[in-house]
């Protein structure tokens, strides 16, 4: 039977507005071009090769794993405008590329002295190439089953890639340097925004990469001055929801929801489900996308039963009252058994319809 | 200045993250006469100590770590060379490490070697992106304590797996240690490391207790 994609996109966006109006739980998950690889077998200059190639490759992809949302991975500020900032700094030496995973930036190299700073040129994305076909493989997708994109932004995960481990440093040593090169990625990121516009449209959600957002990389108050300051800032110039994947291992979730106003959380960490239920009452109208199905833990090394177990654990105990998209944390890795990926919406259907029978 | 104020005072360099002064207090002691082993123990691994212990109680972060880090690398490369006494410093081991291949991210496992540098272990960075017959090619040549494979990606396991099924085949018996934010105890138990870490801090703990 074909997707129904038009379920799942009101699925996802009624979710998302806190509508009552959703039959199940919607699933959410990161497949990469990694995962698209594996279940097209193409490689990564394949799919790049040309946008109808690529979106029809994450159509196939996303419809395999019987997910309720569909991305263009490489439509992410994080290793493509790494690329983009290499490109247009002659510097492509930078940029390492793989059979079947995204092409990489070996950190530190583009941004390595403080010369580079002060001389980086903001890449133009609509010369790009990886960007151009990443933005028309988005409008396919649009276009053919009319899932709506959401654009995915980010200022801190840029500045690893560009400056590495110096811009650790540079905050104790050199901040107003630092400053400068995260006011550079905004502006580049923010020419990002302006091509989805004229390609893709109006995309109805904005999602954060939050890198910075993590107490083992920074205090909460660099990591508001090196990127909370420019997601503000983003928000004032794009008047869409936000939406916040705060990557790392110990997250300042609580302390950015105070400072920064998203409409969803999508953590990668804390895996205690307690803290999820607590968060949820502390924050009924905040989407949870999540919480604790670890990509490391059950979904790895684990069976099918393992996931539904976790699955049913998180539709029970977030999904009452609404508001909640099961996904989980982080990227799907190559290794992932598919059937352990496939027991997700397999456990949603079986949990997940509302209401939400707790017993 | 009496012995106990210049340890102090070079112990505060290290926490601070002052590689120009730990140096210049390092020549000072050797100058007093306080002997290299004192100097680094009473001084260098006692800031790096303090600097660990202000991370876990969330005073210190990564930015801290590393400006300490660069401090005791100085310190000691100052220390080694100033009394060209190797035997007072010897190496506390030998450690390889890099990031496994098809991963490029090294912000970890720099904040790693630049600790282990400074606490003394002899340390062999392959880099990033480094293939398992280059982590296999090494380790036959220097014979390591310990391998310690890097990765911040979930898609770097399957290539940690591959690793170590690669040194365990071709019989290496060095202990075997695995870092990033993606680690768990499911997933070392899976790629077969002897035990793993979440972040830098915690990979020189553990690798000083698997030595």
């Amino acid at each position: 039977m074909a997707k129904d994609w038009t379920a799942s996109v009101n699925r996802i966006f009624r979710t998302i507005s806190g509508s009552k109006r959703v039959d199940k739980v919607p699933f959410l998950a990161f497949a990469g071009e990694q995962m698209i690889c594996r279940i097209t077998g193409k490689t990564v200059k394949e799919l790049y090769s040309s946008p109808k190639v690529y979106a029809n490759a994450i159509i196939t992809t996303f419809e395999f794993l019987n997910t309720d949302s569909i991305n263009v991975p490489s439509a992410y500020a994080g290793p493509s405008e790494a690329l983009a900032f290499a490109e247009a700094n002659n510097k492509l030496d930078a940029i390492k590329w793989f059979d079947y995973q995204p092409p990489m930036c070996k950190q530190g190299v583009i941004c390595k002295s403080e010369e580079d700073i002060e001389k980086l040129e903001i890449p133009d994305h609509s010369k790009n190439n990886l960007w151009k076909t990443s933005l028309l493989a988005a409008k396919m997708i649009n276009e053919k089953i009319k899932f709506p994109q959401v654009i995915s932004l980010s200022i801190w995960s840029v500045v690893q890639e560009l400056r590495g481990i110096e811009a650790y440093k540079d905050i104790r040593r050199n901040p107003d340097l630092l400053l400068k090169l995260c006011e550079k990625i905004f502006e580049s990121q923010m020419d990002v925004y302006e091509n989805w516009l004229e390609i893709v449209g109006m995309p109805p959600n904005v999602f954060i990469a939050g890198y910075a957002f993590n107490r083992h990389m920074m205090s909460f108050q660099d990591s508001m001055r090196y990127e909370g300051q420019f997601i503000k800032r983003m928000m004032n110039k794009i008047k869409v929801p936000f939406m916040l994947h705060n990557c790392g291992t110990s997250p300042y979730i609580n302390e950015v929801f105070k400072e920064i106003d998203f409409i969803a959380i999508n953590g990668s960490h804390p895996l205690d489900i307690e803290f999820w239920i607590d968060f949820k009452k502390k924050n009924p109208k905040i989407v949870i996308i999540g919480a604790n199905i670890d990509v490391s833990r059950e979904m790895l090394t684990g069976t099918p039963s393992d996931v539904e177990k976790k699955v049913k654990e998180n539709i029970l105990n977030l999904a009452p009252g609404g508001r909640y998209i099961c996904c989980p944390v982080c990227s799907l890795p190559w290794g992932v058994s598919i059937p352990n990926i496939l027991a997700i919406p397999k456990a949603i259907e079986k949990y997940g319809h509302y209401p939400i029978k707790i017993n | 200045m009496k012995e106990e104020e210049s340890l102090e005072k070079l112990k505060n360099a290290i926490l601070k993250g002052d590689p120009h002064k730990a140096i210049d207090l390092v020549n000072k002691s050797i100058k007093m006469g306080i002997q290299a082993k004192e100097i680094l123990n009473r001084a260098i691994l006692k800031g790096a100590e303090e600097a660990g212990n202000l991370y876990e109680e969330g005073e210190y972060f990564l930015p801290d770590l590393l400006m300490t880090g660069d401090a005791i690398t100085a310190a000691t490369e100052s220390l080694k060379n100033s009394l060209n006494e190797k035997s007072e410093t010897e190496s506390k081991g030998t450690i390889l490490i890099g990031t496994v291949e098809g991963d490029i991210h090294d912000i970890g496992k720099s904040l790693v070697v630049s600790l282990l540098k400074g606490q003394g272990f002899d340390v062999v960075d392959l880099g990033s992106d480094v293939p398992p017959e280059e982590f296999l090619r090494k380790a036959k040549e220097i014979n390591p304590n310990l391998i310690g494979l890097s990765g911040l990606m979930t898609m770097s396991i399957s290539k940690m797996v591959e690793t170590v099924n690669l040194l365990k085949n071709e019989n290496i018996k060095s202990r075997i240690i695995i870092g990033g934010g993606i680690m768990s105890k499911e997933s070392c138990e899976m790629i077969g490391a002897d035990d793993f870490a979440k972040d830098g801090w915690e990979g020189v703990k553990k690798i000083n207790n698997l030595i």
